[in-house]
């Protein structure tokens, strides 16, 4: 039914609840095509938070930093993708970095998606002292979602 | 046509400040200002809505039909003007009407409750106007138009710290910058060997640790965004630290002005522990002004505290660097880990000093106080505490011993809150300044009378009268000035880094540098909050 798929993960449970779920499907429909979407919240260019010693030179080498870091952590992710699913070595990897709701909508959009995967609300560990995942505790709420989606959305179960 | 509606926000901004300056320029708001004692504010008020609002609206025309290029006018003027306008408006608002009114609110609620708001939360302007800037920019967010604007706060803040240079003399400068290397020096070193030893002792990892033992050890947020990318901090370190400092960083601001309140601090005392204890360096000054905004004794100290740990951070950088290189292999330039990171702005506080100091701003003669200024202005003003003790001096009955001038000039002072002439007279500057210079003398003749035990006053009431006459000497008009413009220049970085305050960073905060972070920062409070007790007792500022 679904033949292009876009597959939203950032390497959470919930995320990969549905990169398992669109692997799996895909086993039995070889044609279907898989897009891998990473976001990098842009609200990370917020988290300099109110620093107002450092020169605008520091804030442009903290945040290269930054993005170097995140495109480290989101290669690693897929290599772990990769490595995990066989057929995902067919799929095509995307970053993009914005807003989460309109880039994956954007996205889906662009590259004539009939499908957007996405994993299910997880509760987040609250105090907890272990790492709860990489770079920010991105999440998107529904009302900002539905409203932009150019195809149907699925929540893997 | 899409230039005009982009545009709109600031010509309404514009056309409001116009509208309101020619309102308040017509008396009909003498009534309301008098109600929330503002009234004396009003010259300043139709002064400055009048010079805002015909720049926002002249810029916004321009903005409407000009394409947006990438020349300084563009980039420094043009397209933050919008922004800028916003925070303006904001700080005026809360200046002129957000901070009396919570004044006379808590006044109001204080027999149903017990305490007054306004003086357990310290809700002045300062702390009003960080507070506006985080929830504005957590419900609606940053308007689009005022983005660019917003980012000036950093700037603003920096040009605040600067003029405040022109405040210091040499000798403040360094009794104070003495008291500071040696605290700050003691405590920036203590915490970031704490944080490191901490991260040791719960195997945590180099870059993590070394992230948050600079964040805070030094200067909060600035020193981690300084130091991550020397450590190679992981995006989920820097996450985590950020948000803890965040949030300690602001419970500390409401926190601290009422501890040292309790605590009898003095402003000395209190700026000292300020700059000392609390991690992020834009709330230093906040809490600074939460504790005295009235003048800026307070803030005065703090900065000194303030810029020299600041001038760590390079030290703190090297250090840092220098154990994360040998761990990692890593090897890095002096130039990047020390020039690079050099806090420019304290050269401009420096000039700004040395040329105070050469009586750049004022002829020998205002250095020896003969200048006098009794002007209406909010800086001249006693103390909310000041003005209480008055009152309730004058209703008991302590000035019994006073003349009928002498008392005459105290019950004045209580009714105006500083030495003055007749509000009624402050058209006739000649016969206003006639007035209030002749009340200054009378309260001189009180202190003189106190002191020859001719009359019995309380040590308060003294210290009180005291202040206020202090308030009235002032060094040069250039440096006042200067000073005016400091104080607004403060409250406009304050309220424009409020807004960049996100709940989204702030609940990042969380792993083992919140438990680490919470260890070494209420260890470096409590411990910095008696050694201030007991190290600075006797520095006396001018």
């Amino acid at each position: 039914m679904f033949s292009n798929i876009l597959l939203c993960t950032h390497g959470t449970d919930g995320a990969q609840k549905a990169e398992s779920l669109v692997f799996r499907k895909q086993e039995s429909v070889p044609d279907m095509v898989v897009t891998v979407l990473t976001v990098l919240d842009e609200d990370w260019r917020q988290m300099t938070g109110d620093d107002w010693l450092n020169s605008s030179k520091t804030h442009t080498v903290f945040l290269d930093h930054v993005e170097e870091q995140m495109n480290e952590e989101i290669a690693e992710e897929w290599q772990r993708i990769k490595k995990h699913y066989p057929l995902a070595t067919q799929a095509k990897f995307v970053q993009r970095t914005g807003n989460i709701s309109e880039i994956i909508t954007k996205t889906a959009r662009e590259l004539h998606c009939d499908l957007i995967v996405i994993g299910p609300w997880t509760r987040r560990k609250k105090f907890s002292i272990h790492s709860t995942g990489m770079g920010l505790r991105s999440t998107m709420k529904n009302k900002e979602l539905h409203p932009l989606l150019p195809c149907p959305l699925l929540i893997a179960p | 046509m899409s230039k005009v509606k982009e545009q709109m926000p600031t010509l309404i901004m514009g056309a409001g400040l116009l509208v309101y300056g020619l309102i308040a320029q017509s008396g009909a708001l003498l009534p309301i200002a008098q109600y929330l004692h503002t009234h004396k504010t009003l010259d300043l008020q139709v002064t400055m809505c009048l010079i805002v609002g015909c720049i926002a609206l002249a810029g916004a025309l321009v903005n409407s039909v000009r394409k947006p290029g990438h020349s300084n006018l563009d980039t420094f003027i043009l397209q933050p003007l919008g922004g800028i306008v916003l925070i303006l408006v904001m700080a005026m608002l809360i200046r002129w009407y957000a901070e009396p009114l919570m004044k006379i609110i808590s006044q109001s609620l204080q027999p149903i409750l017990g305490f007054k708001i306004y003086k357990v939360l310290n809700l002045n302007y300062v702390v009003l106007g960080i507070l506006a800037g985080v929830v504005l920019t957590n419900t609606w967010g940053i308007p689009k138009f005022a983005a660019p604007g917003v980012k000036c706060a950093r700037f603003v803040l920096k040009m605040g710290v600067i003029m405040l240079g022109a405040r210091y003399s040499f000798a403040e400068l360094a009794k104070l910058g003495v008291y500071s290397v040696f605290l700050v020096g003691f405590f920036v070193l203590g915490t970031v060997f704490l944080v490191l030893w901490l991260g040791n002792i719960f195997k945590q990892p180099k870059s993590m640790t070394g992230v948050l033992s600079a964040g805070m050890g030094v200067c909060g947020v600035s020193a981690t965004v300084a130091v991550a990318p020397v450590v190679k901090a992981k995006s989920s370190e820097m996450a985590y630290t950020i948000g803890t400092i965040l949030s300690f960083g602001i419970v500390c601001m409401f926190i601290f002005p009422t501890i040292g309140k309790l605590a009898g601090m003095s402003p000395v005392q209190f700026g000292a522990w300020a700059g000392t204890g609390i991690l992020n360096s834009a709330q230093v000054a906040a809490a600074a002004l939460a504790f005295n905004a009235v003048d800026i004794e307070t803030l005065k100290v703090a900065e000194i505290f303030n810029i020299t740990r600041v001038l760590f951070l390079p030290i703190i950088v090297l250090v840092l660097a220098t154990w994360f290189g040998k761990e990692s292999g890593h090897k890095l330039s002096f130039k990047t880990v020390v020039i690079d990171k050099f806090p420019v702005f304290i050269i401009g506080f420096l000039i700004l000093f040395f040329l105070s100091s050469i009586g750049m701003f004022s002829p020998p003669s205002h250095y020896k106080g003969k200048y006098i200024d009794v002007s209406y202005n909010d800086r001249t003003q006693v103390t909310h505490e000041e003005w209480e003790t008055l009152n309730n001096a004058i209703a008991a009955g302590e000035f019994s011993g006073l003349t009928p001038k002498q008392l005459e000039a105290v019950t004045d002072l209580v009714k105006q809150r500083q030495v003055a002439g007749n509000f009624e007279d402050r058209g006739n500057k000649k016969e206003f300044d006639h007035v209030g210079r002749a009340r200054m003398t009378q309260l001189e003749g009180i202190l003189a009378a106190a002191k020859a035990k001719q009359i019995q006053l309380s040590a308060d009431v003294k210290s009180a009268i005291k202040h206020a006459v202090k308030q009235v000497h002032k060094k040069s008009k250039t440096v006042v000035t200067l000073t005016d413009f400091m104080i607004w220049f403060f409250a406009f970085g304050l309220i424009g880094l409020g807004m960049q305050i996100t709940k989204k960073s702030i609940t990042q905060a969380g792993g083992w540098p919140i438990v680490m972070g919470v260890i070494a920062g209420i260890t470096k409070a409590t411990l910095s909050f008696f050694v201030v007790l007991w190290l600075i007792k006797d520095v006396v500022l001018n």
